[in-house]
């Protein structure tokens, strides 16, 4: 997209104050930031998006004589990185490059007697980049049992953990869908609040 | 198809809910219009979503327009009109899927049901040759999505493997709504495919406990070790539906990225409504307050014939 109005590309009018740009730029610089993207083909695009935005912002404060220019470091979080120590350098390289196919072939090779937590975690990373998720947790958390010490698995374990908690998308149970109270979490609260009471010798609710 | 892919009305605001319901009126005409009176009983909250996606991805002009219900004249409507072919294939596909369905109930239901399904079926079938033929790539992909799930579920494969043909039929269906930019069809063909996936395995999910009870397949009753064992106790069911909510976590989590990405030239947030607040809704419909599928048909079908 060539760079004609960087009003436009940021969704705000000409006329915005200052605030008004700078609050645009940061919901849509959440929106793209290339830690979203990372384990997935739409990086490029993201990063595409994120350039855009930047410039714009850029040239908007160029326009205005506010200063600084600014620039936001891309190349995010990504679990499959080169190792030094691996015994599958080429299955990484692959995967960094986005064949997924080619990775996964070589590691179906692979026999069952050499199947190590590297294994496990770089085809859960194949796994998880094809969008089976349900198996790519299932090969996280082995290859974490086999080497529990190891940051590079456990932190994708904890990625995937963390997705599937709802934080991200979804919904959890944990946290009410606008963290309201109603009057049912407030009564079961307070009978649980009277059980422990009733445990420990005391009592919250006397008629029961 | 399944009715899952809907807005958190309460979410919406006034004025967009009015939109949500103009296109939803709409395709009903259209499908009336372009399939007979029968074909509007195909309508559904899924298919209003991809024709709701078709225009926002074109960009293509709308227009406003009162009318009169179909089924009920007294009611007044409006109508969003479109140039294009948005609704044409959303009514295409509506068409294809209900008759699709219709085939795969004939064989797996009971005497009755299959018998109504049978005396459907050649009125049915004869509106899909038509909308096959108006758009051969809904057709291949409905058919293929079809047989895949047929395949898998035969094989008895797990949660990904049974999901993926549904992933893959809104994949396609996606995909070409990006026409030829390909920024823009890589974002959408990720949403299309987590999306699929979560329709997949929500229709699992809300199907856990009947076909734990009928020893009917179900994905998440094999991966979770319950398949073949009848009738579930409460704390297994209990501790299947977190899993279930797990995966479809895992599953929106991965189709919020893509969205953001996407340049939506209309209804950007009532799209972003249905992701962001309409399925983790329908999440905690069904797995947590356990809203009954005859209720919520029920429901439905009020709300149908209000509109219609």
């Amino acid at each position: 997209m060539s760079m004609s109005d960087p009003y436009k590309v940021l969704g705000v009018s000409s006329s915005a104050t200052d605030e008004q740009i700078k609050e645009a730029y940061r919901n849509l610089a959440k929106k793209y930031h290339p830690d979203q993207y990372a384990e997935s083909p739409l990086k490029e695009l993201a990063d595409e998006k994120m350039k855009e935005i930047n410039e714009a912002y850029d040239a908007i404060t160029a326009q205005r004589k506010a200063g600084g220019q600014r620039s936001y470091a891309a190349g995010g979080y990504n679990p499959v990185g080169n190792n030094a120590a691996s015994g599958f350098r080429d299955v990484r390289s692959l995967i960094m490059a986005g064949r997924i196919a080619d990775a996964e072939q070589i590691l179906n090779g692979v026999p069952p007697e050499r199947r190590n937590a590297e294994w496990y975690f770089l085809k859960g990373s194949v796994l998880y980049r094809r969008g089976w998720l349900e198996e790519a947790k299932d090969h996280f958390s082995r290859a974490c049992q086999m080497d529990p010490g190891n940051g590079e698995y456990s932190a994708a374990l904890n990625q995937t953990m963390n997705q599937r908690s709802g934080v991200y998308g979804g919904y959890n149970p944990n946290r009410g869908m606008d963290g309201s109270c109603n009057s049912c979490d407030l009564c079961s609260s307070l009978i649980c609040a009277d059980c422990c009471c009733e445990c420990m010798g005391g009592d919250l609710i006397p008629c029961c | 198809m399944f009715g899952y892919v809907r807005p958190f009305q309460s979410e919406l605001l006034v004025r967009e809910y009015e939109q949500y319901k103009a296109v939803y009126c709409q395709l009903c005409r259209v499908l009336g219009k372009e399939y007979g009176f029968l074909a509007r009983f195909s309508l559904s909250y899924d298919c209003t979503f991809y024709a709701m996606l078709a225009l926002a991805v074109s960009g293509q002009e709308v227009c406003e327009e009162q009318g009169r219900c179909a089924a009920n004249p007294l009611k007044k409507c409006r109508y969003l009109k479109a140039d294009g072919e948005a609704y044409q294939k959303a009514a295409a596909l509506s068409v294809l899927l209900t008759w699709h369905k219709l085939q795969d109930d004939r064989e797996d239901e009971g005497f009755f049901k299959s018998f109504g399904c049978t005396l459907l079926l050649p009125l049915v079938s004869r509106k899909a040759k038509k909308a096959a033929a108006r758009y051969p790539f809904l057709a291949e992909l409905s058919e293929a999505a079809m047989k895949g799930q047929k395949a898998a579920e035969e094989k008895k494969a797990g949660p990904d493997e049974c999901a993926e043909p549904t992933a893959l039929l809104l994949q396609g269906l996606f995909r070409e709504l990006a026409g030829e930019n390909r920024g823009q069809a890589t974002a959408l063909e990720q949403f299309g495919y987590f999306l699929g996936r979560w329709v997949y395995l929500m229709d699992a999910s809300d199907d856990l406990k009947e076909d734990a009870e009928q020893g009917k397949f179900n994905p998440f009753l094999l991966r979770l070790g319950l398949s073949g064992k009848g009738q579930l106790s409460q704390e297994e069911i209990r501790s299947a539906e977190m899993a279930c909510n797990e995966a479809l976590n895992a599953t929106a989590a991965m189709l919020l990225p893509p969205l953001n990405l996407m340049d939506l030239e209309r209804f950007a947030p009532i799209i972003e409504n249905v992701a962001q607040k309409g399925l983790p809704e329908i999440q905690r419909e069904i797995l947590f307050l356990h809203v009954k599928e005859k209720r919520r048909k029920r429901l439905s079908e009020k709300q149908l014939s209000q509109r219609l």
